[in-house]
């Protein structure tokens, strides 16, 4: 610490000067490359930065991502484990951002806003044991059903359309409660399909349960 | 198999016949309408009865009509369970009438002569009898008493067990006479003997809901003990501020209503237990006045070996070997400085739990404000350390006073239904006599020999061969003459592969089994003995809370079906005493001389005493019909005598036809619900406020024992723990419940759950047909990811109730080296595709 | 003794015993596979998901589950069934109602909701797997006992 502290003025001086003259570069009227290349290399360097923010973006939708923190490896992914959207017959899985990630670009850049949170969770160890995740359970699981409720449970339906579904294919039970909810738009996906691929938190406050 | 009656096919062929006749216009005699209403016709006679099935104890109320029983329900006045059956419960109705029930005697032959490598054809008792006796005969001749041996049940009723039991140790003379309470119950009687000098529980069902707290150790109730269970969730859910703690090797259906979750590594329990009491200590919250006056404490002797053979690797290297049970006095502070090592940090380290969930757990004991319930079953006692679990769990107790008053109790709960009843209390153990009793305890035999009218030195000291010796001697040919009355031993016993089977089919043995339904036991047996089941015989249980209870024969056994009662008595019909007993022992009792061991053991007065006349008139009684007396009270009232007065006091026996049960000791009429509290126990001194009265002292004993590994665990070879149990649908082997068509269509098949990553890892998936294998034997599975357990990495189960997948190949014939009990939850198997 | 002595003496014994191999079947439930053998069990089956109510064999029989319950949850948190057998959930649902029985207490009082004591639907209503049980069951119900009534109907010998 004490050999930091002695440092410091020293760093912070060279700092300041070496922005400084970056602002003097900045602001001169380039004399050596024509505006051409100046547009050329910008729009390359615009490529390259966009794909390297869309790469490091996509590579926080991988469920190995996810997963790397043990909060959700230990918690949910082991819960997802024996469902049906992890192993099932025709071998369709869902990921964690199939779920849990808009696919439209506005609305997955404003749930990864709503992640920087998340983030901040992850550092303060809100939910770092099984105790503390479970505690913390309904909250999280409400603000997934109020996302879902609000567009129309729009990541269930990126792969269960109601126009794809063939109701003949499905018990008697599914058949009816589809025909009777789904197709006239009563009701949306979520509204009956909690805790499907995770356990349920404390159901006691939430409509539609005992 | 011949049989003449009405079966299912019959029954809908003479349906459509009644249906044409209605069509045809010619009116049934009783269905002038769509609907019965004729009160002659549709009054229904209703009779009480306990469950068949496990050690619960539930009443149930049986509907007969004409001779068959047409439903059941589970009995509101029955205080256990007030009306509420389990999913097996709500089907007695059926277990009875699988449709191929065993009828009559088969015998195996050859050229019409019993032969070991024959086929079964049908004999009649007669012949049947003949064949045994001069088997059993054979057997006496060429090793004496040793020769012979019996292996019966938790499933017995009372006076079964009582019959057989005499039979054994006073007329064959041979102590080898065990039930399968041993692979059950064997750990928590000897740790009652241990701590409290009396066996069987000082608190009763009362207790749930007056708890706090509940700790389930090693017991899967909401699947093995459904009406506690409902019990247990009534208080939960009732009282919001109690708290349920669950551990096990594995997560099961009794996690989802726990507050506390715990899995932990097999055998790691110990260290567990010990930490709790460490931490009572530490914290200063050792109820001193209570362990002052009412304990004392103990140094247990350690590295006792697994009960495996003595040439084992592992048994040459237990130095302790010899004298497992021993213990030397030590001191409170001798006590505290052992249990110091067992930090939350080291139990934690052992066990894989993390630190905050044991601080958890253990406050719940160490807060004195909180009741608790500790509640276990096979966790504990299927353990080679099961023994000292059960002294461990009452440390705890008895460091805080939680103990002997309504909700702090230690609770042993039991898995069949009379293991306490007739197991236990009449001492079919091979080292028992009725009452706690011992037979290497000369007094105990002279109190025996002295009410059953025995010469002195009729009895022999020495313990007989136990469940797990049993087969091991049928397997070294020195055990010929052996019979199995009420239970599957080769589908429920362990290592049945080296030991079981061979021990079966070994040329020198003669293997009798009383069954009512081909079980693989049967199968594997050299005359098979058709038998009554439930209520086509009179018969008692005695529940895991002390409480006995009796029911009446409502319907007739099919065919030539007998109770296990009557077989035994007729049996014994066949030796005359001259054939069993040794010239001086019956001169010292001339008058039996030329009698039969039938006139000896139950027409001597006692057994005989009680007319046919004072029978229930409006039930049959097959047995007392056969004899010509009142076998049932007889050998009740004979039996009572053991205990009156001693702390095991029964009621009279007709008044148990009145009530639903009660809990002994029963004085003045009175039954006692909880033990060792003055003002609840009426044995307890004068002023003593708690009194442990199963010691001369007073004190119970509280156990310095460490953890130590088990038999067998995971390595390179061998990397999976595996666990074996039973489900809720299905009892013990399921010889029962599997022809119950609602209870088999519920789990049809056995199955071996698996972490889905484990199954990952092996490159298999759900369904997939698995090789369960160990070092002894192998089975074929089918692996389940899914479903109502969750495993952890590296521990897999298979529940044994499905006789074609005979998981008891795979395990350990491990024992408790104190109880002998099997440790059906911990050996090492390798997996594969099958 | 060795480990190779015991399995040479087990080899030999075994060898014994091939003379009294049993071969018979003997029950449905083994089927024809030796003790001493083991045999391949039959695949996974589905639970049966048809919602045909089954008869009751008698009155009080609980009502075995005619759907799939798989991945239903069932704990301290949440009580799946009850989300559509509750009486309030029964319009929405069209499931039927829990029985009346289950709002009493242990005393037999009626409560303002289901007694926690049935809170755990699956201790008595179980699903069904589609397969055939391979020992039949001679149980007869009442109403086809009485339809036959006749001088020896109850005779079972």
């Amino acid at each position: 610490m004490t050999t930091d502290d002695a440092r410091r003025p020293s760093f912070w001086r060279r700092f300041l000067g070496f922005a400084r003259e970056i602002w003097g570069v900045m602001r001169r009227p380039s004399a050596i490359f024509s505006l051409g290349v100046l547009v050329l290399s910008g729009f390359v360097a615009g490529i390259i930065f966009w794909g390297g923010f869309n790469t490091a973006l996509e590579l926080t939708n991988t469920e190995a991502f996810c997963v790397s923190c043990h909060e959700m490896r230990d918690n949910v992914f082991q819960e997802l484990k024996t469902t049906v959207h992890y192993t099932n017959r025709s071998g369709v899985r869902a990921r964690c951002p199939d779920c849990h990630v808009p696919h439209n670009w506005t609305d997955k850049i404003a749930r990864k806003m709503q992640a920087s949170k998340e983030v901040w969770g992850k550092i303060f160890g809100t939910i770092n044991t099984r105790e503390k995740f479970l505690d913390h359970r309904l909250i999280l699981a409400e603000h997934e059903w109020a996302r879902m409720k609000a567009n129309d449970s729009l990541e269930c339906r990126n792969c269960h359309s109601a126009e794809s579904m063939d109701i003949t294919r499905q018990s008697p039970r599914a058949a009816e409660a589809h025909q009777r909810f789904l197709f006239t738009g009563e009701k949306t996906c979520i509204d009956c399909h909690k805790g499907i691929a995770h356990h349920l938190p404390d159901m006691s406050n939430v409509p539609g349960w005992q | 198999m011949g049989r003449k009656r009405i079966d299912r096919r019959e029954f809908l062929k003479m349906e459509a016949a009644a249906m044409a006749a209605t069509v045809g216009g010619m009116p049934a005699p009783v269905a002038a309408q769509n609907l019965v209403t004729d009160r002659s016709v549709t009054a229904l006679k209703w009779s009480k009865a306990p469950c068949r099935f496990c050690g619960t104890g539930c009443g149930v109320m049986v509907a007969t009509k004409d001779g068959r029983v047409v439903a059941t329900h589970g009995d509101t006045k029955a205080e256990v369970n007030r009306g509420l059956n389990c999913v097996k419960g709500y089907f007695l109705s059926k277990i009875m009438y699988g449709e191929d029930r065993l009828t009559r005697p088969l015998l195996r032959k050859k050229n019409g002569k019993y032969d070991k490598s024959g086929e079964f054809s049908e004999v009649s008792w007669d012949e049947a009898f003949d064949v045994m006796a001069e088997q059993f005969k054979r057997a006496l001749a060429r090793r004496g008493p040793s020769g012979v041996g019996m292996f019966g049940s938790g499933q017995w009723t009372i006076w079964e067990g009582y019959a057989a039991n005499k039979l054994f140790k006073a007329g064959f003379r041979s102590n080898n006479i065990d039930p399968n309470a041993r692979h059950c119950m064997a750990s928590a009687v000897m740790g009652f003997m241990r701590t409290f000098g009396m066996d069987e529980p000082m608190g009763c069902y009362d207790d749930f809901e007056a708890a706090d707290a509940f700790v389930l150790w090693g017991s899967n109730m909401a699947e093995m003990h459904p009406i506690l269970w409902t019990r247990l969730t009534d208080r939960r859910l009732s009282a919001p501020h109690v708290r349920v703690a669950v551990l096990s090797t594995f997560e099961h259906r009794s996690f989802d209503l726990a507050d506390i979750s715990i899995v932990f590594t097999p055998q790691s329990d110990l260290a567990l237990l010990n930490a709790i009491a460490n931490h009572i200590i530490t914290t200063n919250r050792v109820n001193k006045d209570f362990v002052n006056k009412h304990t004392l404490f103990k140094r247990g002797q350690t590295n006792i070996g697994y009960g495996l053979r003595p040439e084992h690797e592992l048994e040459k290297r237990a130095t302790g070997r010899a004298k497992a049970g021993d213990a030397t006095d030590i001191t409170f502070e001798d006590y505290a400085k052992f249990v110091s090592e067992y930090t939350f940090e080291n139990a934690s380290r052992i066990s894989g739990v993390p630190v905050n969930q044991i601080r958890e757990l253990a406050e719940l004991y160490a807060d004195p404000k909180t009741k608790v319930m500790s509640l276990w079953t096979m966790g504990f006692n299927q353990h080679t350390r099961g023994v000292w679990c059960n002294n461990l769990i009452y440390n705890i107790h008895l460091l805080t006073g939680k103990i002997a008053e309504p909700g702090n109790s230690p609770f042993s709960l039991t898995g069949q239904p009379s293991a306490c009843g007739t197991a236990r209390e009449v001492g079919t153990f091979s080292h028992r006599l009725p009452a706690d009793m011992l037979v290497a305890n000369k007094s105990h035999r002279d109190k025996a020999e002295h009410i059953w009218k025995l010469p002195e030195g009729t009895i022999s000291p020495q313990p007989g061969y136990h469940a797990v010796l049993q087969n091991r001697m049928l397997r070294d040919g020195k055990l010929n003459a052996y019979w199995v009355q009420v239970n599957n031993n080769i589908q429920a016993g362990a290592n049945t592969n080296e030991e079981g089977y061979p021990g079966y089919r070994n040329p020198e043995n003669f293997i009798v089994v009383s069954e009512a339904y081909p079980t693989v036991t049967a199968q594997a047996a050299d005359l098979v003995l058709p038998t009554a089941m439930w209520v086509e015989k009179e018969g008692s249980y005695g529940n895991a809370e002390r409480r006995t209870h009796f029911w009446h024969q409502l319907v007739n056994a099919p065919g030539e079906a007998r109770s296990d009662l009557w077989q035994v008595m007729e049996f014994s019909k066949r030796f005359k005493i001259e054939e069993v007993w040794p010239a001086d022992l019956i001169a010292k009792k001339p008058e039996y001389k030329g009698k039969t061991l039938f006139d000896v053991l139950y027409r001597n007065g006692q057994v005989d005493k009680f007319p046919v006349s004072e029978m229930a008139p409006d039930f049959d009684n097959q047995e007392s019909k056969a004899f010509g007396f009142y076998v049932q009270k007889g050998l009740f009232e004979e039996y009572a005598e053991f205990g009156r007065g001693h702390g095991h006091d029964l009621a009279p026996f007709d008044t148990y036809h009145e009530v639903r049960g009660l809990r002994w000791p029963v004085v003045n009429g009175k039954e006692t619900l909880w033990r060792y509290r003055e003002g609840l126990d009426p044995y307890v001194r004068a002023g003593k406020g708690v009194d442990f009265y199963g010691f001369p002292d007073g004190k119970a004993r509280i156990f310095a024992l460490p953890y130590e590994a088990a038999a067998e665990s995971p390595d390179a070879t061998y990397p999976y723990w595996l666990v074996t149990g039973r489900v809720l649908e299905h009892w013990h082997s399921g010889s029962m419940t599997r022809r119950v068509p609602e209870l088999y269509r519920a789990f049809p098949e056995a199955v071996c759950f698996i972490h889905p990553d484990d199954a990952a890892k092996l490159g298999m998936r759900r369904g997939d047909a698995v090789k369960v294998e160990s070092r002894r034997g192998h089975i074929i599975s089918r692996l389940e990811t899914r479903g109502r357990d969750r495993m952890p990495r590296g521990v897999v189960f298979v529940p044994w109730f499905d006789e074609s997948q005979l998981i008891n190949k795979v395990t350990l014939d491990a024992t408790d080296p104190i109880s002998l009990q099997t440790d059906f939850k911990k050996c090492a198997v390798r997996l594969g595709r099958a | 003794m060795t480990s190779k002595l015991r399995l040479t003496i087990a080899a030999a014994l075994m060898a014994a015993f091939s003379t009294v191999a049993l071969a018979q079947s003997f029950s449905a439930l083994r089927g024809s596979t030796p003790l001493n053998e083991e045999t391949t069990p039959p695949p996974l089956t589905p639970e049966m998901n048809t919602s045909v109510r089954e008869p009751r064999s008698y009155p009080e029989q609980p009502p075995v589950i005619p759907h799939s319950i798989e991945g239903y949850e069932v704990s301290r948190r949440a009580n799946k069934c009850l989300s559509c057998h509750a009486r309030t959930r029964i319009q929405e649902s069209q499931a039927p109602m829990i029985s009346v029985t289950h709002f009493f207490d242990r005393d037999g009082q009626t409560l303002a909701s289901v007694s926690p004591r049935r809170y755990f639907c699956t201790e008595c209503h179980v699903p069904q797997h589609n397969v055939r049980p391979p020992v039949e069951n001679d149980f007869v119900d009442i109403d086809t006992l009485l339809k036959v009534k006749g001088p020896d109907s109850g005779a079972r010998r």
